[in-house]
This record gives structure tokens, C-alpha cells and sequence, in this order.
């Protein structure tokens, strides 16, 4: 079956595509899964040609049945195109199945959140990319008349995408949103960016509510705003209390949602892979995790004692210059921040010092990420 | 405003939301939802804040299955996204004003939504409310007016009152009612579970 729309008729995210794509990718820090994200403001025919082109027969009959204004029932179609062109070119590019929109169906799951299915005939592709059945995971959002989808190509990371429009909000929405914590972080922010990182930060509740599978629905001070980096777009946030409840194991961690202002929107999206929190370790974290590196690049070297936080690379592990490169690119890699370890190694050798492990972490620990004692001031109660 | 009859909360109700979504308020009836009408998330909390201050009443944060479930514990009211037979008993007696027969066979908790924003669950939730809301003052009986923040305050002798939280009436209404008709029928333990 032939895709009903050649890709130049596709009005594509552009500018925010890749500016959230590189964001996603550049700022976190396990390594980004692939994804695609797809934004538009138009529609490319009119909505019930589109709506006979791209939907599976399920979701033609919901499209029929819908009840409400105009608006709801086109962005919810609009909002299904998105998703339908963010999900192709990810399983088109990473698996090589080419599916037409209508053979992709998107339902939502009991809790509302959008799932992928194969709904072609013949047997399902999919199975063999993922859980039965699903080979993508999936967010997507509205508001006037633009529609924004994320999709990554693994199934168990989830996604949260969302948008809203600047334009006349009650300025006094902040009050019911924010808890007097947040409110702080807003008002420190300076006056100028107030009302859109209000926005900002409204978006990144709603996204981490979308990827965790359960919306706002535990309150909106359920999903805490621990912190907030105008530079980057960065906002951290902590579910608590309710939102715990499909995630237990993110208790007193935060999630990063990157967001964006293009025009008169803003967006926010975050992408969590289970299991592989985003948040800055603290300085006993970035330690284990040394020693264990340390021990795994040291496996074969036959130590008479055991790697120690305070052991000595060049003179005690006996490291040769290669072997500290190799340790500072994994160390890079696995924190996805760069930090300036050749001026450290630089200066080193012109002091003709040796480094130990302990002070390789103080290093480490000052160049990730955050502010200086991230670890004590990102619970502000 | 105590005593305000359903009707009246229900034309002043459909003022507000008319005016947030800038649509007729004839477009709006009593089994209508607000999602229908085109409301997103803000506008849900654009509508919250103006029934809060027009009808001097604390919304609560969460859904009122939010509530239940953590006094009740997960997995009893609902199962992987699906109300359990008590959850459906529990939604029935607290909305009375929903179709019961929405709630026979598999009832999803993403539908609830097309519960919890029908117009006449709110009417209903905002008149229950309000009842909490005293037009006169205790002491004095003067008129009470708006005060800072969820407060009212006497217009003759100025003694303030903190408004009752919609959050707190729905956790003491969910204990009372697991108290009383949970726990009796499920035979369950007797003291009371964890909350929070």
C-alpha cells in the first residue's frame, strides 16, 4: 500500500523538530534512545480525506462517533497524523518495516495513554521488534490547532510530550498550579521570562504526568518542580505522593523535561528510560561508580590489594597516560557531559603528581551538571 | 452561598465556563462535558480558579478516586486501569448523578474523565461545597465576604474563617464511606489501612 501523502506535503516540525531533537539527544544523560518528533499546524487535505487516508478502522469509527466542538474532534485527527509520521520514519529507518499510516493504529490504554499497534493484514511485523504487538512508545499533545508527537523506538522508555499556546492565559493560573516552593523558583526567575516559564513549567508537569501513563490526575502538587535552568530549557521534575504510584522506584529522584518557546508555543518533552534515572548523582554515586569502572578496566592486572577510593592511578594502579584517556572517555560517555579532564591530566603531569580516585571524584563531581551541592538544595521544601 | 438550589449553581456554573471557553452558554446543558466544548487542561484550571472565587469554595486537587485510592490502598478500587466492582460501587454512590448503566461491564479509568468533567458532576460538587461555605457570620450574623486566599470574613465584625478544602471533604467522605460500607460488606480489617 502506497503512503497517501509524499513526504513534501508534510508540514514537519522544522525548527522545533530539531531544536527538542538535539536538546533531547545533547542534555541527557543516558544515552538518548532513537526518537522522532513531528509537529503541525495545518492540515495537509481536508479532515475527512485525511481522516479516510491515514486511520486504522477502530479509530475511523471513533473519528465518526466523536462527540463536541470541531475543534476537539481536528486536533484529535491532527494529533493522530502527527503520531501516525513520527512512528513511520522510526520503524521505517531502525527496523525497515514500511507501514502505511492506516496499518499503525494508535489507542489509548486504560489509563489513557496512547499505545502503538500493527493493524495491517498478514502477520504483525512488530512482534519481533518489541512486546507483543508494540514496537514504539508514543506522546502526543494539542492546543490550538497545533498538534506535536513524540515517538521513541523503544517500548519500555516513556515518553511525555506537551504543548500550550501563550496567548490569553488568566495571569493568576500560577496559584493553583505552583506550590509556594515553585512559586520561588518563578519568582526569582527575572520578570521578563516570568510568564512563559510559568508556561514552561505548567508544560513540563503535563509531560512527566504523560510519561509516567497517568496524566495530572494526582494533583498537580503531586508532581513536583525541584529545578530550573532558563539557559539550558531545563526543568527537573519530582513526582511525589500519587504520581508515585506507577513508578514507585522514582521516589526522590526527578526527571529532566527539556522545553522550547518556538513563535507563540511553548513545549516541553521529557523521555525517561526506565530504570536509568536522569538526575545528578550525587559524590558517593559518581565514586561507586569509579571503583567499579576502575575495577573492570583493571580486571586482568592483578592487584595484590583491591582498588580503594584513595588509590593512586599512575604510581599505585599502575595507569599508563592511554589508560587515562580511555577512563576519562568512558567517564564522559557515561555521565554525557563533557568536562575539561585533558587540562586536568595537562596539569597534572606539570606538577608531576599522581591523582587518586577520590580526587578524580571531587573533579567529576564538580563538573557535572546542576549547581555546585545540587545533591542538598534540589529537595527545596 | 449555602442554600443556592441546583439550578442557580447550575446557570452560574455555565456562565463561567461560557465565558472561559468564549462560547454561548446555551450551548451548555446539564449532561454536556467540558471537554466537548473544546476545554483543554488550562482551561480547566481557568474554570477551577473562577468557580472558586465566584462561588467561594476550595476546589480539590484530585480526582476524588486520587483520594480514595490512597485510603483505600491500590488494586481495590481499580486493577490495571480497570474500575473493580467496588470501585464502581464506591463511583456510583459518590457521583449519583452518573448513568449507572455507564459502569456495567469494563469500565476504563481514562472514561472516568468523561465523568469527572460532565457539567452536572461539578454542579453537584460545587453545591456540595458550598454548603461548607456560611453566609452569615457565627458570632455576629453579618454578611461574610471574600477574604485573602481560601478565607471569608465578616463584613460587620470582621471575624475571618478559613474555608473548608474540597481535598479534605473528599478524604473524611472516603474514610466515612469505607468505614461504614467497604468495610463491613468486604469483611475487611479493622483497623483502619496506612494513609499516606
Amino acid at each position: 500500500m502506497q503512503p497517501p501523502l509524499s513526504s513534501s506535503q508534510l508540514h514537519t516540525a522544522g525548527p522545533f523538530m530539531n531544536a527538542l531533537g538535539s536538546m533531547v539527544y545533547n542534555s541527557s544523560v543516558t544515552q538518548a534512545p532513537e526518537s522522532v518528533c513531528v509537529r503541525m499546524n495545518a492540515f495537509p487535505c481536508e479532515p475527512n480525506v485525511l481522516a479516510d487516508l491515514i486511520l486504522s478502522p477502530r479509530e475511523r469509527e471513533h473519528w465518526r462517533s466523536m462527540r463536541g466542538v470541531e475543534k476537539r474532534r481536528r486536533e484529535w485527527l491532527l494529533g493522530r497524523y502527527v503520531a501516525k509520521e513520527a512512528v513511520r520514519p522510526l520503524l521505517e529507518k531502525n527496523l525497515d518495516l514500511h507501514l502505511s499510516p492506516e496499518e499503525i493504529e494508535i489507542m489509548p490504554d486504560p489509563y489513557g495513554r496512547p499505545l502503538v499497534k500493527y493493524c495491517g493484514s498478514g502477520p504483525d511485523p512488530m512482534v519481533c521488534a518489541g512486546p507483543p504487538g508494540r514496537a514504539s512508545s508514543l506522546s502526543i499533545a494539542h492546543s490550538h490547532g497545533t498538534a506535536v508527537a513524540l515517538a521513541v523506538l523503544d517500548p519500555e522508555t516513556r515518553v511525555g510530550i506537551d504543548l500550550e499556546s501563550l496567548s490569553h492565559r488568566r495571569e493568576d493560573f500560577e496559584a493553583i498550579a505552583f506550590s509556594p516552593d515553585e512559586r520561588s523558583l518563578l519568582a526569582a526567575l527575572p520578570g521578563n521570562l516570568h510568564q512563559e516559564w510559568a508556561l514552561r513549567m505548567w508544560c513540563a508537569k503535563e509531560a512527566v504526568g504523560k510519561a509516567l501513563g497517568r496524566g495530572l490526575s494526582a494533583g498537580l502538587l503531586a508532581f513536583h518542580i525541584t529545578r530550573v535552568e532558563t539557559a539550558k530549557g531545563l526543568i527537573e521534575v519530582e513526582p511525589r505522593d500519587g504520581a508515585l504510584e506507577p513508578c514507585p522506584q522514582l521516589r526522590g529522584k526527578s526527571l529532566n523535561v527539556y522545553t522550547a518557546r518556538e513563535s507563540n508555543f511553548v513545549f516541553a518533552a521529557t523521555i525517561y528510560q526506565q530504570g536509568a534515572v536522569r538526575m545528578r548523582p550525587s559524590r558517593q554515586e559518581i565514586l561507586n561508580y569509579l571503583l567499579q569502572k576502575m575495577g573492570e578496566l583493571t580486571q586482568d592486572w592483578d592487584y595484590p590489594d583491591p582498588v580503594r577510593p584513595g588509590s593512586r592511578l599512575f604510581t599505585e594502579l599502575g595507569f599508563e597516560s592511554l589508560d587515562a584517556v580511555v577512563l576519562c572517555t568512558a567517564i564522559q560517555e557515561h555521565y554525557q557531559t563533557p568536562m575539561p579532564f585533558a587540562e586536568l591530566l595537562a596539569e597534572i603531569g606539570q606538577q608531576q603528581r599522581d591523582l587518586s580516585i577520590d580526587e578524580l571524584t571531587d573533579f567529576v563531581n564538580t563538573h557535572l551538571g546542576g549547581p555546585p551541592g545540587a545533591d542538598a538544595t534540589r529537595r527545596v521544601q | 452561598m449555602p442554600n443556592m438550589t441546583e439550578s442557580e449553581v447550575f446557570d452560574k456554573f455555565a456562565q463561567i465556563v461560557a465565558k472561559s471557553l468564549r462560547i454561548d452558554a446555551s450551548q451548555i446543558a446539564p449532561d454536556t462535558h467540558l471537554t466537548d466544548l473544546g476545554a483543554e487542561s488550562l482551561d480547566l484550571i481557568e474554570i477551577t480558579m473562577e468557580t472558586e472565587t465566584q462561588f467561594h469554595i476550595f476546589l480539590p486537587d484530585k480526582s476524588i478516586l486520587e483520594s480514595a485510592v490512597e485510603v483505600f490502598g491500590s488494586g481495590i478500587l481499580e486493577k490495571d486501569g480497570y474500575l473493580t466492582e467496588d470501585g464502581k460501587r464506591f463511583l456510583l454512590c459518590r457521583m449519583p448523578e452518573a448513568d449507572a448503566h455507564g459502569f456495567e461491564g469494563a469500565v476504563a479509568v481514562k472514561d472516568l474523565q468523561s465523568y469527572f468533567l460532565k457539567i452536572s458532576t461539578w454542579v453537584r460538587m460545587i453545591q456540595d461545597l458550598a454548603r461548607y461555605t456560611p453566609a452569615e457570620c457565627e458570632s455576629c450574623g453579618g454578611p461574610m465576604v471574600a477574604s485573602m486566599g481560601f478565607r471569608m470574613k465578616c463584613a460587620k465584625c470582621g471575624q475571618e474563617i478559613t474555608l473548608r478544602s474540597g481535598e479534605e471533604l473528599n478524604r473524611e467522605w472516603v474514610r466515612e464511606y469505607y468505614d461504614k460500607e467497604y468495610r463491613p460488606q468486604a469483611g475487611g480489617p479493622v483497623a483502619a489501612p496506612a494513609v499516606q
